[in-house]
């Protein structure tokens, strides 16, 4: 569905192609197109709608810088009006710090405090964390499992019943801990006594951040949950979680027009490494249903610290068994390939089903398969032949059915790889959305 | 809960009744006495509301016919009305199409009141959407035990959490329930429901984390049918629709334990992703029965709306707390009602 909204915006788009001069009903179909995307990512209605004047009367009346043709005088104004929308991402700095975590039930903060824990981890900060939620059952365990896996320390007691005592404790245990991140138990804006408790907690902590974590599936309610805590603790930032569902966050940019603050982190998948820092580009993109290259290459340039894998050269379509082998020894760091290429931009271009479904005991197979061959082999995967592929079954312990099955897999990902780097007319609009929004 | 909704929703059914009463054709108003009268207090008066009603209580034998013109612009509020309140746009458009067919070219007799025609409208499109209600404990009582109830749902809807309210709610209405606990991923969920297991009094059949879910739903299975439970409520891990493996997991739990009713648990406030998700899970799963969480929060209620429509599955429960008895029966006619502001 949302892929048909994606195609529909460049329909309209397209029809600007050519112009001479602004076309009304052109313009006016871009924007209620626009509208409906946005309205289906659950974007504020009012919002919407002042963007969508704004779009409109500025497409119509201002003038086309000299040399710039309509379509891209259009797009341009689309682009900024959008980034306006969007705000700049949220102030993340690396120093010793107080963060408390704030939402509804369900949004996800106790993962998300574990996933920051270790965001600033990696960073080479201490870290440590605060479980201040007394009510929900097994929250303690839940905090105190996902961060000892990666050796955060993390204080709490499930007994306790007082969430203002347990934070007047742990800070006085985690005072050594550069950034202390303080975890609170789900509430909404009509409990207020709960309300009450979470602005007696910011009293005590007195918390550099506060930090409102946002479900990506949440709806108009938005904004009326986000004011009320600001109202109650002034927000400062946004965290977007369960982005890897097929909800496009939009909800979060109430939240972010009702506090004025900017979107920090986003959450995007169940394991602990599933955290990025919030990019407008990729977000617009995601928002419209178009795919987002920039997200991608920062994500490969985070996790492969020693560059495994030449991200550049795979686009060019240099992409080797041995690129594959990085490739499939970083995806755990990496997160599911699905992940991975929602973030290219390929489009309406479709990637066969089969192409995802490799679970990680599969990729472990291939790794196996992979270390039987030579490096020529690796480096020219065409050499091949059937007594090659008998020789790595035998020495890998493989079937040669398997290795033909790595194979097959290794062309299409090729295939798919080579589709982004061919279609330059599908990411041409974002690349040109970055040259103006750069310029202005 | 949904009160957003229902204030909203009586403002437009309001200036939809004016839109079509300012339509009434002035030489309609009987000649004499009465229409100068009537045209003097437009001069004083203006716009009075009061005129209206008099004009009405006057002409009460002629017919007029709604055109489609006339209510094209409360239409067009009453979309944007849906959709601030979380109504999925594709379902918004479906309920306005219907309140049109509904309203359009009728004939209606001048003094049949007009409240009435745009109420019962509206009314018709949004119960003909949500369907009916599901009546868990007649299934129970008319179906053979235990009853093997499955829970699904996205991550952080309210699964666990609602799977002991039901449990709760059960056992106050005289059934016996033993929980499976299939959630055996996220860390603490196991303590979680061992935790509400404990304080309802309930038997919990739980393995260690990790375990494969299938299995320890059919050993609650197992465990109803040997100590003749009534009731079988199977917990299970938030999964996103788009991973194939936790789909197929899932389905795989459904082929073990054979569930009798699959509910699919979803929350009050979320916005149109809901469509999608509540659409992947009914196609890949199936789902029999809705469970709405978070109802509390000041909801705007348009997800139950759109869930409902998309899937044309009866929602079973509504979640209105964080209290074990902060559980609701749903029913679609109460809730149209009480956003309509009907007196049932």
């Amino acid at each position: 569905m949302l892929d048909r909204l994606g195609a529909s915006l460049k329909d309209a788009l397209k029809k600007l192609a050519g112009k001479t001069v602004v076309d009304r009903a052109a313009v006016e179909e871009l924007v209620r197109d626009l509208q409906r995307a946005l309205i289906q990512a659950d974007v504020n209605v009012r919002l919407v709608m002042q963007l969508s004047e704004a779009i409109k009367k500025r497409a119509l009346e201002e003038q086309p810088p000299k040399g710039m043709t309509v379509r891209e005088h259009v797009l341009r104004i689309v682009y900024q009006e959008l980034v306006r929308l969007v705000g700049s991402p949220g102030e993340v700095r690396l120093e010793p710090q107080v963060i408390l975590m704030a939402g509804l039930q369900g949004s996800g903060k106790t993962t998300t405090t574990a996933k920051l824990a270790r965001y600033f981890q990696r960073k080479g900060l201490r870290v440590g964390v605060i479980c201040a939620d007394t009510f929900r059952p097994g929250a303690f365990d839940q905090l105190n499992t996902l961060c000892s896996r990666v050796h955060v320390p993390c204080f709490g007691d499930p007994r306790e019943k007082d969430a203002r005592k347990i934070v007047r404790e742990g800070l006085r245990a985690m005072a050594s801990a550069e950034v202390v991140i303080i975890d609170t138990q789900g509430r909404h804006a009509l409990e207020s006594d709960l309300i009450q408790e979470i602005i007696d907690i910011q009293a005590i902590a007195s918390a550099h951040h506060r930090w409102l974590v946002i479900d990506a599936a949440l709806g108009q309610q938005a904004a009326e949950q986000a004011r009320k805590f600001h109202e109650a603790i002034s927000i400062d930032g946004v965290i977007i979680t369960k982005m890897d569902g097929t909800a496009k966050g939009g909800g979060a940019l109430s939240a972010v027009a009702e506090t004025r603050s900017g979107i920090v982190f986003i959450g995007s998948g169940e394991t602990i490494d599933d955290l990025e820092r919030f990019d407008p580009d990729g977000f617009i993109s995601r928002l419209l249903g178009m795919g987002d290259l920039k997200a991608l290459v920062e994500k490969a340039e985070e996790t492969l610290v020693t560059s495994d894998v030449d991200v550049n050269a795979m686009l060019r379509g240099k992409f080797s068994l041995r690129d594959m082998y990085s490739q499939l020894e970083a995806v755990t760091r990496m997160g599911p390939l699905k992940q991975v290429m929602s973030m290219l931009p390929l489009g309406n271009m479709q990637i066969p089903e089969d192409a995802y479904d490799i679970t990680s005991s599969k990729m472990q197979r291939y790794r196996v398969i992979m270390d039987s061959m030579t490096a020529a082999e690796m480096d020219d995967p065409s050499v091949l032949g059937s007594s090659r592929i008998q020789r790595i079954a035998r020495g890998a312990g493989a079937s040669p059915e398997e290795v033909r099955e790595l194979l097959h897999y290794y062309k299409t990902m090729k295939r798919a790889l080579k589709g982004v780097r061919g279609g330059q007319g599908r990411f041409a609009m974002q690349r040109m959305m970055k040259k103006f929004g750069g310029g202005t | 809960m949904f009160e957003g909704l229902r204030s909203r929703l009586q403002k437009v059914t309001g200036s939809l009744e004016d839109s079509i009463e300012q339509n009434i054709p002035p030489e309609s108003a009987p000649a004499g006495a009465s229409a100068s009268d009537a045209a003097a207090s437009t001069k004083s008066e203006g716009k009075d509301p009061s005129l209206i009603s008099r004009v009405k209580v006057l002409i009460t034998d002629r017919e007029f016919i709604v055109s489609e013109k006339d209510i094209k612009e409360p239409l067009s509020e009453l979309q944007i009305v849906l959709l601030e309140n979380d109504v999925a746009l594709p379902v918004a458009d479906e309920i306005l199409h219907r309140v049109k067919e509904d309203l359009t070219g009728r004939r209606r007799k001048i003094g049949e009141p007009l409240h009435g025609i745009v109420v019962n409208a509206l009314r018709n499109a949004l119960v003909g959407v949500l369907g009916e209600g599901f009546d868990l404990v007649s299934y129970i009582r008319g179906h053979e035990r235990p009853v093997k109830i499955l829970f699904t749902g996205v991550n952080g809807t309210g699964k666990t959490t609602t799977v002991a309210k039901v449990a709760s709610y059960l056992k106050n209405q005289g059934f016996s329930v033993v929980i499976g606990a299939g959630d055996t991923f996220r860390a603490g969920a196991l303590e979680q429901i061992d935790v509400h297991a404990d304080s309802l009094g309930i038997k919990i059949i739980q393995h260690q984390e990790g375990a494969d879910p299938s299995a320890v739903l059919f050993d609650a299975v197992q465990y109803a049918k040997a100590h003749r439970i009534d009731a079988v409520l199977a917990d299970t891990a938030g999964r996103f629709h788009n991973r194939a493996n936790l789909m197929n997991q899932l389905g795989k739990i459904r082929r073990v334990m054979n569930p009798d009713i699959i509910v699919y648990v979803d929350e009050a406030v979320a916005g149109n992703d809901a469509v999608i998700r509540a659409h992947e899970f009914e196609k890949t799963v199936g789902a029999d029965a809705v469970i709405l969480t978070k109802a509390d929060m000041d909801a705007k209620g348009g997800a139950a709306i759109s869930i409902a429509h998309t899937i044309g599955k009866p929602v079973m429960f509504l979640g209105t707390g964080q209290g074990y008895d902060d559980i609701v029966p749903f029913s679609a006619e109460r809730v149209v009602d009480e956003l309509l502001g009907v007196d049932a």
